[in-house]
């Protein structure tokens, strides 16, 4: 299983060294893994498995940090990686961001996070509430308590109640003043659009996150008014399953506070709610440029932070661009953006302008690829709609609910 | 009194700067040790931060040893949490001073508190010191029955760790048997976990020495343990459930039904947030339906969905571990995913080592409905800015062509790429138009039309130099100018760096020659002269060669250059499906992600876990027989034979993809020494039906290797071995057998066209092995891709053989794969095999 987990900063310097069985693994490993990502450019483009030659290493980047595992032995790899990402989301959670200041700040925390999360190689408890029971994450709350109080152990002196609880993501004696249950649709539209303007591919993956504030053990059934169009999907452990296989309905204890009950995929949708139309004429050394973007299918709410990115190839040596909306900028690494903010209703939006191209070359032979990014509140463009949501047993106490729904695009480009 | 170790050790040169720092703390601390101070604890809270701080960052404070254990003896508990992992990280190399560190161990195991308890237990195992051991023994013994599932948690653990350090301690203090009991009656879930995880490392270990750890190992087998994890299977935590469903994936049901329950159990996993866990649960559901082929291919489409959401939600490095594995899957049945292929088209900003594997996926579910989308996607790939990528995609359109679905449109398409002007990618079309010429001689005449307009200056790479000058050698009498075009190639000879064009221009001269002699006449002279005075060893013996068969007779250096050729049908796969099979075995695992079986990979002591299910099997096959030695030594020379096949197979796979990719004469060289190897392995009786391919040499290697009309061998004797022709055998036992016992023979075999054309009637095939009592016990497969399970039994004695068979058969090459209960008669049952087969479609 894991042996080593080390954390390293953007510059290389390992910041974290948590050996976890008796073959030590020497820190040397970490200057053989930063010579090469940085030979290979850098380390985003590094295989997530890389074979040194004396271990095995599993690595996850996350805001300029290297989360680094090694093993010698054969071992399922998606365990590793799937680990190392949890680290990175407790730990983000934990510190509220990840840089590498948080993490020296904070590092006598991350060492009792990695304590409780692994055991001899093997993970242990990667529930962040449970985990956030055993040790308090370092938050205002807990450093106002330590003032009044005087005891700044960050340490919770009784073990979490979840441990010895039927439901083992779930402390038993939650109580709150007000009871509140919130459901977020939040869905991502991933999409490619053709040179000749044919959607190739549409596709939302789209998250149920709820919040739950509730005393006791509550049990909540949620289902939704077309369940049918969801392609997979896939639960938090809380969900039953027998439930969705008859009926379609979410049936779960939830875990106290925030956390992703359902992850799904709906395929084959048939429009976007905005088009992007590149056209690209080179003619003797230079091309012109054209970028028209409006509203295709109005979903009925407004369509904010749209922005069109593409990369200029290579072989473009200089480019003018302007347009009629928002700002066009454009960085030394050759990346431009247009910043459209929101569609307006009285013109459609344009970019224009011209590349010159590089000696000796009449037309453009490689094609940007421009990726669109947008957000639309209220709105879950897949379709999916929530029902209804109950509570099992009535309570004696008054529950409030709330929904919302949010659609941003993921990767969303279009070819010219 | 400092600590005698202080003095000896200088500090590392890389943090020179270290050593004053670290006296002054410990200055510092010695004040605060004995101190009663209010505030004294946050003071001390500061200092160990600096020195844990210093821990990290590399500076040795180990010289602080003995401070840190006298200001430890606070109730603080994040003072306590530091001094823990201070202590962990240098007992190891103050073996001494960590005695100092026990006593207040010890004495926190029996704090009230049971995180305290827990968190110093944990702390006393990982010391590992091997003198301190005897300390262990107590506080692990009441840890282990603790009332608080968290201590009992890390107790177990600890017990793993003792036993890392001193096995004897472990053993004698019967701790094994302690956790087997935990395993089957604690309530809490994670105890019952790590009791698996800790009983699984320790008797594999214990098993080579002991009989009884062996036994105790193989219990974990045992149909009721297995069902144990598996009802409670939802207690645990995700990762447990991965050790649970990786142990139920060795596990082997007696019977289908059986199958079907766990399925049935195991379903809802697919559905789990962990992607690890699906993974897990995806291995358990192809395992276990390995022996029934069409319940296989269910798993398949019910599998399908899970994976291809985990690959599309999801960070780049889980997408890609997921990725690995549905490429495996894909590869193994392509036509269950062709429906599915929008989803390996590739997105701008994905890495490319994700974008290599999706191009490979994308050739591979390529059939006839989807050809067009996936062609007209890949060439939009071909103007990408990602050089490798834009490659690698024009040879995937060549790959789908040369599966010959629609060639019609990639040929035009391919032929569009040579009129795009950029270098990158008309290399590689010039490639790819190449070996399409030589699997569909028909279309030379619209390609050449286009290769004669291309300039052999605008070609620089080699390989595409190469290929641009066999076109014009093969197709010079439908080339105007090819004489001039390989004249003009011939007088920059000296500016030729790479060996390998100069050999093609040689051969292609010579071809044109035959072709336009008058022409050719003055190119010939010239490339000759320039062949022998080259410095190259190859070059200048094939100069000569070809030299003196012009001199010996014009028409035989014809037929020895130019012969007719016969088209291509099948290019040598990449990887021997032995190998794919291995890694299929393995699956989720990292010789998936690595493309390679472990036993390539990684060093025996290392492969962990996984070679467990191997050693089990041949240990029951030693409880049988009563004789553990043989079995053992049969595999592991199974093992070396299976490392020799594949390397073997590996060498000629390496010729079969260059010549594939690159270069047709070396090609050809791997299809003789393919059936070389052929040859020698059923002892040739495969001659009449040798490959076609091996009739297409055009290669001077081949020449000494005696090919073509000498084929009429004589047919192979007829067998002694005699089999039963009522011979019985269940499912569940084949299942078993076919598990346990090492492949003892494992051979390709060409099946003759007749044969080919019978099987699709579904029948033919049972019943012609079944007149030779060869039963089958289980077939199916979609075309051109079947399976078949046989088994024998001989005549006299009990001892079984089983037969996997697969067959392509639009390519009419098969696999063979005996396992035998009797090794020493494997080889003559395979001979009976094959002469079955060889009947199988003839009058």
């Amino acid at each position: 299983m894991l042996q080593c987990i080390f954390l390293l900063s953007d510059s290389g310097e390992v910041m974290l060294e948590k050996q976890l069985t008796g073959h030590r693994v020497d820190r040397s490993i970490c200057d053989w893994f930063w010579e090469q990502a940085v030979s290979q450019g850098d380390s985003f483009k590094q295989l997530p498995v890389v074979a040194s030659p004396t271990h095995y290493l599993f690595q996850v980047f996350r805001e300029g940090i290297t989360f680094l595992a090694c093993t010698q032995v054969e071992m399922p790899p998606l365990m590793g990686i799937e680990f190392l990402c949890r680290v990175a989301d407790v730990l983000n959670d934990y510190l509220g961001g990840l840089n590498e200041d948080l993490i020296k700040d904070n590092f006598v925390i991350v060492y009792e996070l990695l304590d409780e999360m692994i055991d001899n190689g093997f993970p242990l408890t990667t529930e962040p509430n449970i985990l956030q029971e055993m040790i308090a994450p370092p938050n205002i709350v807990s450093k106002m308590l330590s003032v009044v109080t005087g005891n700044s152990s960050n340490v919770s002196d009784v073990l979490p109640g979840a441990t010895a609880s039927r439901v083992p993501w779930r402390t038993a004696d939650a109580k709150y003043a007000n009871n509140e249950v919130y459901v977020d649709l939040v869905e991502e539209m991933d999409a490619i659009i053709s040179r000749d303007g044919v959607l190739v591919k549409c596709e939302i993956n789209g998250e149920v996150q709820v919040n739950s504030h509730i005393t006791g053990i509550p049990d909540l059934t949620l289902s939704f008014a077309n369940p049918s169009i969801l392609d997979d999907v896939r639960f938090h452990r809380c969900v039953r399953f027998r439930p969705w296989e008859s009926h379609q309905v979410l049936s779960f204890v939830p875990p106290d506070g925030q956390f992703k009950l359902m992850s799904y995929r709906v395929r084959k949708l048939k429009s976007t709610p905005i088009y992007v139309k590149p056209q690209l004429t080179s003619d003797g050394g230079t091309c012109r440029v054209n970028v028209m973007v409006g509203i295709r299918n109005d979903p009925g709410k407004t369509i904010d932070s749209v922005t069109v990115q593409f990369i200029l190839p290579p072989c473009v040596l200089s480019a003018d661009l302007t347009s009629n909306h928002g700002t066009v900028n454009i960085f030394s690494d050759k990346t431009c953006t247009w910043s459209i903010g929101r569609i307006p209703k009285d013109k459609a939006p344009s970019m224009t302008g011209t590349l010159v191209l590089e000696n000796g070359l009449e037309r453009l032979h490689v094609f940007p690829t421009f990726r669109v990014g947008f957000r639309i509140m209220g709105v879950a463009l897949s379709g999916l709609q929530i029902e209804k949501l109950d509570l099992l047993k009535s309570v004696p106490y008054r529950f409030y609910k709330g929904f919302r729904a949010l659609t941003q695009a993921g990767e969303f480009e279009v070819r010219s | 009194m400092a600590p005698p170790q202080q003095s000896q050790r200088s500090p590392s040169p890389s943090q020179p700067s270290g050593k004053g720092e670290v006296s002054d703390l410990k200055s510092q601390l010695r004040q605060l040790a004995g101190s009663r101070a209010p505030g004294v604890d946050d003071s001390k809270r500061e200092l160990f931060k600096k020195v844990i701080s210093y821990m990290t960052i590399g500076i040795d404070v180990s010289p602080l040893f003995g401070e840190m254990v006298m200001c430890s003896a606070a109730s603080d508990i994040v003072l306590k949490k530091m001094c823990y992992l201070y202590v962990g990280n240098y007992a190891k190399v103050n073996p001494d001073l960590a005695l100092l560190t026990i006593n207040f161990l010890q004495r926190d195991c029996k704090d009230e508190d049971p995180m305290i308890r827990g968190l110093a237990l944990r702390s006393l195992c990982s010391l590992r010191v091997a003198n301190l051991v005897e300390y262990l023994v107590g506080p692990l013994g009441s840890g282990l029955k603790d009332s608080n599932s968290y201590v009992r948690m890390v107790a177990v653990i600890g017990v793993l760790k003792l036993y890392h350090i001193s096995a004897s301690t472990c053993v004698d203090a019967e701790f094994p048997s302690t956790l087997k009991h935990l395993m089957l009656n604690d309530p809490d879930a994670l105890v019952v976990a790590n009791c698996l995880s800790a009983l699984q490392e320790i008797w594999t270990l214990e098993a080579s020495t002991a009989e009884e750890a062996a036994r105790e190992r193989e219990a974990l087998l045992s149909k009721p343990v297995v069902y144990y994890f598996l009802n409670r299977i939802k207690e645990f935590s995700e990762w447990a459930q991965c050790l649970v469903l990786e142990l139920a994936a060795k596990y082997v049901p007696s019977d289908s039904n059986e199958i079907f329950d766990i399925m049935n159990l195991l379903e809802d996993r697919l559905q789990h947030a962990n992607g690890a866990v699906v993974l897990a649960t995806t291995k358990v559901f192809l395992q276990l339906t390995l022996s029934m082929a069409d319940v296989h291919q269910q798993v398949y489409e019910r599998i399908k969905a899970p994976l291809l959401t985990l690959v599309s939600s999801g960070s780049p490095e889980q997408s890609y571990a997921v990725l690995s594995h549905l490429h495996l899957l894909v590869m193994r049945a392509p036509y269950i995913f062709s429906g599915d292929y929008k989803h390996f088209y590739c997105q701008y900003n994905e890495p490319s080592y994700v974008k290599k594997l999706k191009l490979e996926m994308l050739t591979a579910v390529a059939n006839e409905s989807n050809t067009y989308e996936i062609v007209t996607e890949l060439c939009e790939y071909a103007a990408n800015v990602d050089i490798p990528i834009a490659r690698e995609s024009i040879r995937a359109v060549g790959k789908i062509a040369l599966q010959q679905y629609d060639v019609n449109a990639i040929v035009d398409r391919l032929l569009q790429f040579l009129e795009m002007e950029k270098d990158y990618v008309t290399a590689e079309a010039l490639v790819l138009v190449k070996d399409l010429l030589r699997k569909y001689p028909q279309w030379s005449q619209d390609c050449i039309a286009v290769v004669g307009n291309i300039s052999s200056k605008n070609v620089q790479e080699p390989k595409a130099k190469a290929a641009l000058i066999w076109m014009l050698g093969e197709y010079s009498q439908d080339m105007q100018d090819a004489p001039y075009a390989l004249e003009s190639l011939v007088e920059n000879w000296d500016e030729e760096h790479s060996p390998e064009v100069r050999l093609h221009l040689l051969t292609a001269v010579m071809k044109c020659f035959f072709k336009k002699p008058p022409e050719t006449q003055k190119a010939l002279g010239a490339a000759l002269a320039a062949g022998l005075a080259d410095y190259h060893q190859d070059v200048h013996d094939r100069a000569l060669f070809y030299y003196r068969l012009l001199q010996y007779n014009v028409s035989v250096a014809e037929r020895v250059v130019n012969p007719p050729k016969q088209a291509v049908s099948v290019f040598a796969d990449t990887q021997s499906s032995e190998v794919k099979d291995r890694i299929f075995d393995e699956f989720n695992s990292l010789s998936v992600v690595y493309q390679k079986p472990s036993y390539m990979f990684t060093d025996k002591e290392h492969r962990g876990p996984f070679e467990f299910s191997d050693e089990l099997g041949n240990l029951s096959i030693g409880a049988e027989s009563a004789d553990t030695v043989v079995p053992a030594q049969s595999v592991e020379a199974n093992d070396k034979d299976l490392l020799l096949s594949t390397t073997e197979k590996e060498d000629g796979r390496d010729l079969g993809s260059n010549g594939s990719a690159y270069s047709a004469p070396s090609y050809s060289s791997a299809a003789t020494s393919q059936s070389h190897e052929e040859l020698a392995l059923t002892n040739a009786s495969v001659l009449g039906q040798a490959p076609a391919s091996s009739f297409a040499i055009d290669d001077l290697l081949g020449l000494d290797f005696p090919v073509g009309g000498t084929a009429a061998a004589p047919p192979p004797p007829p067998p002694s071995l005699r089999l039963n022709p009522k011979a019985v055998l269940d499912p569940g036992t084949f299942q078993q057998k076919w598990r346990q016992l090492p492949i003892s023979s494992s051979q390709e075999y060409s099946m003759s066209p007749q044969g080919v054309a019978l099987l699709t009637s579904p029948n033919a095939l049972l019943k012609h092995m079944k007149d030779i009592s060869i039963h089958c016990i289980a077939s199916g497969g979609q075309s051109p891709n079947f399976k078949y399970f046989f088994f024998a039994q001989k005549a006299e004695e009990t001892s079984t053989f089983l037969v996997e068979y697969i067959i392509n058969t639009s390519s009419a090459k098969s696999q063979i794969k005996i396992k035998a209960d009797d090794q020493s008669s494997s080889e003559a049952f395979s001979t009976l095999f094959q002469s079955a087969l060889s009947k199988f479609g003839s009058p």
